[in-house]
C-alpha cells in the first residue's frame, strides 16, 4: 500500500493500519513491463522492472519529499536505467541496473536524489581489483577462493617477488577451490631475451606445473615482476589459458632480461585462482584486478 | 612447510607438500635442461670461435 495522507477526523481503518505496517516487513511491489517514470506513490515501495528489452526509469522533481526512498530492481534481460527527469540522480556508480540488480533511490529534497547501486554488472572497460595480498617468506601462495568467477572474463595478475635469500624459480598451477590442479595437463612455453644480449627459450609438455623463470634473491637485484593474463578461468568448457611478461632472471640463472610467456592448463573446468609455488622461500605481493569482456 | 592462501597462512597438507615437492623438482630439471641447452650452445659457439669465426659471423651463419 502506498504512503497515505490522513486528515483531521478521517477514521483509521484496521485494514489500512495493517496494510501500512506491512510494507515495513513485507514489501509493497510493482512491476513494470515497460520504460516508467515514478509517482508520487511509489515512496516506501519497490519498483520491479522486467522487460526483455532496455527500459528506463524516469524520476521528476515534485513527487516526494525529503527522506523519501525507493527500491528499483530489475528482473529482467533488459538493462534498466535510472534516468533523471526533472529532478536530479547523482551516483557514485553506475545508473544502468543489470538483470537481477538492485538499487537505492534517496531524495535528499523533492527535486534532488542519490541512486545507491547495489548490484552492478562489470562497464565496459572497467578493471576491477578484486584481490590482492602481501606474502612473506612462503614457499607457497594461492589467491583467495573464488578470485576468478563468470564475472569476467579475463583477469590481470601483478606479481612482485623475490627469494628471500637465494635465488629461487617459480612455478604456476591453477586452482579450484578444493586445491589446486596437478594434472599433467600444462603445456606452453616462453623466450627471454637477457641483458648480456643473449637468448633463452623454455617449454613444458604435459607438466604438472607451468615453470616460469627464476627470480633473483633480495640479496641481489631484488624486485622481479609478473603482469600475467589470464581468460576464461571459470568457464567449464575453455581450458584456462595464459599469457605474460616479466623483468626476471631466466632460469638459466643469467643475467636479467625480459621475458615472454604463455601457457595454458588444457582441462575444460572452472579454476578460481592460482597458485604460485617457490623453490626457496620468497616475499612479496599480488594483486589481481578483473576485466571486462567489451 | 607453509601455504599463504589469500591472507591466511597455514601449514600444508600432506597433498599440497607433496605438490609443492613435484614442482620443485619439474622447476630443477627445467632449470638443468636449460642450463645443458645453454652449455651445449657455448661449447659450440667456442668450437666456431676456434675455426676463426667472429661473433657476428656466427649469429649470421646460426641465423640469430
Amino acid at each position: 500500500m502506498a504512503k497515505q495522507v490522513f486528515t483531521a477526523s478521517q477514521v483509521l481503518t484496521a485494514a489500512q493500519q495493517n496494510s501500512l505496517q506491512s510494507n515495513d516487513y513485507n514489501q509493497t511491489v510493482s512491476t513494470k513491463t515497460a520504460s516508467y517514470t515514478l509517482v508520487a506513490a511509489d515512496a516506501g515501495t519497490r519498483v520491479v522492472m522486467n522487460a526483455a528489452g532496455a527500459t528506463t526509469i524516469t524520476v521528476n522533481t515534485s513527487l516526494f519529499s525529503a527522506g523519501d526512498t525507493l527500491v528499483l530492481q530489475n528482473i529482467g534481460a533488459g538493462t534498466c536505467t535510472v534516468t533523471a527527469g526533472t529532478a536530479t540522480v547523482s551516483s557514485a556508480g553506475p545508473l544502468a541496473i543489470p538483470q537481477y540488480g538492485s538499487g537505492t533511490l534517496y531524495f535528499t529534497s523533492t527535486g534532488v536524489s542519490i541512486y545507491f547501486p547495489s548490484a552492478v554488472t562489470a562497464s565496459a572497460g572497467a578493471m576491477t581489483l578484486i584481490t590482492g595480498a602481501d606474502f612473506s617468506a612462503q614457499t607457497s601462495v594461492a589467491f583467495a577462493n573464488s578470485t576468478f568467477t563468470s564475472t569476467y572474463d579475463y583477469y590481470l595478475v601483478m606479481l612482485d617477488a623475490a627469494g628471500d635469500a637465494a635465488d629461487t624459480n617459480l612455478s604456476l598451477q591453477v586452482r579450484d577451490n578444493g586445491g589446486t590442479k596437478s594434472t599433467a595437463a600444462y603445456f606452453g612455453g616462453g623466450i627471454g631475451q637477457l641483458a648480456n644480449n643473449t637468448q633463452s627459450t623454455f617449454g613444458v609438455n604435459g607438466a604438472t606445473s607451468f615453470a616460469l623463470m627464476q627470480t633473483t634473491s633480495a640479496t641481489g637485484r631484488n624486485r622481479c615482476g609478473w603482469t600475467i593474463f589470464v581468460s576464461s578461468p571459470a568457464s567449464t568448457t575453455k581450458a584456462t589459458i595464459w599469457n605474460g611478461t616479466a623483468t626476471a632472471n631466466p632460469q638459466t640463472g643469467a643475467s636479467i632480461g625480459g621475458w615472454h610467456f604463455g601457457g595454458e592448463y588444457g582441462v575444460e573446468e572452472a579454476h578460481t585462482g592460482l597458485v604460485f609455488t617457490f623453490s626457496a622461500a620468497s616475499s612479496g605481493l599480488y594483486r589481481v584486478y578483473g576485466l571486462a569482456n567489451s | 612447510m607453509k601455504i599463504q592462501i589469500g591472507d591466511e597462512v597455514r601449514n600444508m597438507t600432506a597433498a599440497e607438500k607433496a605438490n609443492h615437492d613435484a614442482v620443485v623438482a619439474e622447476q630443477d630439471e627445467l632449470t638443468q635442461r636449460m642450463l645443458d641447452d645453454a652449455a651445449a650452445a657455448a661449447s659450440g659457439r667456442a668450437k666456431f670461435a676456434a675455426l676463426g669465426l667472429t661473433d657476428d659471423e656466427i649469429k649470421a651463419l646460426l641465423g640469430v
